[in-house]
């Protein structure tokens, strides 16, 4: 999974570089989906939730500092950790200050797998 | 009556929330979290999610620099992902709420999937380009 961070990166752009931004992201985006690499990819939108302790106390955003901000994701069918990277490395918008994550999904819960590990092992 | 639905994501944050725990306790919060996950699949509320492996790496800058994760382990550290389909922002904040890593310290993003990056939204709001090329997204179907 990539996980598109920071935002505002357009601060300072002309229209005209802008429009030429979209265009190369655009591009990107339909030549990977046309290559089968694309399962999901979508922006979000910039406001939001979090929810967290005890209480399950719900504040509104900001969630993180703006550079940090998840702005969207894609998920990938990639081979491999590195072809993921050499996707994330091709998007145009790294050019401007975003930052790209590259995350390799999991089908089990790592916490999960530790304690069964751990609960194996005494067992035995 | 409206039945549109509206696409959220809840990001989990928190890969530490199991520091100090016996297995017992962590196995119970897991158990309890695959049977939410598995019960709004069921109910049609979520779409799919996964957990996000606790390495990876970043990319940045012009050159597309490549580092290790600062990631690996943190309280903001994404963990994984629900993609929930539902009426309205209440129902996705009532569902984060369920979330049995809370108690534990975990923390729930609720964010709106967006049809436009925000950056393109603002540009068209504001005149600068014209909505007529519509960016096709695929949701987590």
């Amino acid at each position: 999974m990539l996980l598109s961070r920071g935002e505002h990166w357009d601060k300072g752009l002309s229209t005209e570089e802008l429009q030429q931004v979209m265009d190369k992201v655009m591009a990107w985006f339909e030549g990977l989906q046309e290559q089968g690499k694309v399962k999901a990819g979508q922006p979000l939108a910039p406001e939001g939730r979090m929810v967290s302790g005890l209480s399950r106390t719900v504040a509104d955003g900001p969630f993180a500092e703006s550079k940090e901000v998840v702005g969207g994701y894609l998920l990938l069918l990639a081979d491999d950790l590195e072809e993921a990277v050499a996707i994330a490395k091709s998007c145009p918008t790294l050019d401007y200050g975003i930052t790209i994550e590259v995350r390799p999904v999991l089908e089990e819960c790592p916490v999960f797998k530790r304690v069964r590990d751990q609960l194996a092992l005494a067992a035995a | 009556m409206n039945t549109q639905k509206v696409d959220y994501m809840l990001l989990f944050r928190g890969t530490t929330w199991d520091k100090g725990m016996s297995p017992e306790q962590i196995q119970k919060v897991v158990t309890d979290w695959y049977a939410w996950f598995e019960r709004l699949k069921e109910e049609g509320r979520c779409l799919g999610g996964h957990p996000l492996q606790n390495r990876g790496k970043t990319v940045s800058g012009k050159g597309g620099q490549v580092a290790d994760g600062p990631f690996a382990e943190s309280k903001e550290a994404i963990g994984g992902y629900f993609y929930l389909q539902v009426v309205d922002e209440a129902e996705a904040v009532a569902i984060a709420q369920q979330c049995p890593g809370l108690p534990y310290g975990c923390e729930v993003e609720v964010r709106p999937v967006a049809e436009m990056c925000s950056v393109r939204a603002r540009a068209v709001n504001d005149g600068i380009i014209t909505a007529d090329i519509f960016h096709e997204t695929i949701g987590v179907r």
